[in-house]
């Protein structure tokens, strides 16, 4: 455990080593949940740490600004979720978000009731379904852009409402319910390509 | 009374009515053509299996050995920055 840094000065140092502690108590207890949010969008351990330490670092330096200290939790998750997005933004790697619907109207649904791959079965959509294995499922959802995989991962682990996850990622409520939508039909798509190239499916039409 | 609404229709609220942020006419005539539509009902079915599916292997990882040790010591770092 390293030694707090000794105060120089009563008048100077000891409020600022106040407010440090303030920040500790309040923001690590709720480092394991942030940690594995940090894990579920980016795929790999260091990756998250890094994720981790930057949105530490960031509310360090805002905790000033934070009125509310009963909402740390979701300042915090909120903070990590647009560190996420921005770092996409970042590495330049954006596609187009909104320039068709026809992502929109993709049916797995429909494509296994077409295409009947498992014919004796009695239970062909969840059959389907349990042939994938869990690092086929992650991957297709960490290929996802990050618009729709933030949203949804924060969905899926946090079960927040529209309004909360809106603020969060901090976009319209709208916009959430857009991407949410796409961001599944995305993965949908995604799984039923990963079962072609597995052969589970014999035709695949884009 | 609420109007009718396609199959199509229905299809593009199936994820909002999952999520619970449906509510008043939408939610009404949603709820309506469910009452009617057995495919739909399989359809909305079939989507909350994938979500239930997915969330099951979001995965987890344990915290890294150290990283609140790690943490501590940028604090300082940063505290050390800001004094200097």
């Amino acid at each position: 455990m390293p030694k707090r840094p000794r105060p120089t000065s009563r008048r100077t140092a000891r409020p600022t080593v106040r407010v440090d502690a303030r920040f500790e108590a309040a923001t690590l207890p709720h480092l394991k949940p942030l940690f594995r949010l940090a894990y579920r969008l980016t795929g790999n351990p260091a990756a998250a740490e890094d994720l981790v330490q930057e949105t530490y670092l960031k509310a360090l330096k805002s905790f000033r600004t934070l009125r509310d200290r009963d909402r740390v939790r979701p300042w915090l998750f909120q903070i990590l979720s647009r560190l996420a997005i921005d770092r996409h933004r970042a590495a330049a790697r954006e596609v187009p978000l909104e320039d068709s619907h026809e992502p929109d109207r993709f049916s797995l649904y429909d494509r296994i009731a077409d295409e009947d791959p498992l014919p004796y079965s009695d239970r062909l959509h969840d059959e389907f379904l349990a042939q994938f294995q869990d690092e086929e499922v992650r991957r297709a959802l960490l290929a996802l852009p990050e618009a729709y995989r933030v949203p949804l991962v924060l969905l899926y682990t946090e079960d927040l409402s529209y309004r909360e996850l809106a603020r969060m990622v901090g976009c319209p409520v709208g916009t959430i319910m857009s991407r949410l939508h796409r961001g599944r039909k995305l993965l949908e798509r995604a799984l039923w390509e990963c079962a072609r190239k597995r052969g589970l499916v014999k035709v695949w039409t884009p | 009374m609420t109007d009718r609404i396609t199959c199509q229709q229905a299809m593009l609220q199936f994820f909002a009515y999952l999520d619970r942020a449906l509510d008043g006419q939408p939610l009404e005539a949603l709820e309506r053509h469910l009452q009617d539509c057995l495919d739909c009902c399989d359809r909305l079915q079939f989507s909350r299996s994938v979500d239930a599916f997915v969330k099951d292997r979001l995965g987890d990882a344990p915290l890294p050995e150290g990283l609140e040790q790690r943490l501590r010591q940028g604090f300082q770092l940063v505290r050390a920055t800001e004094k200097g």
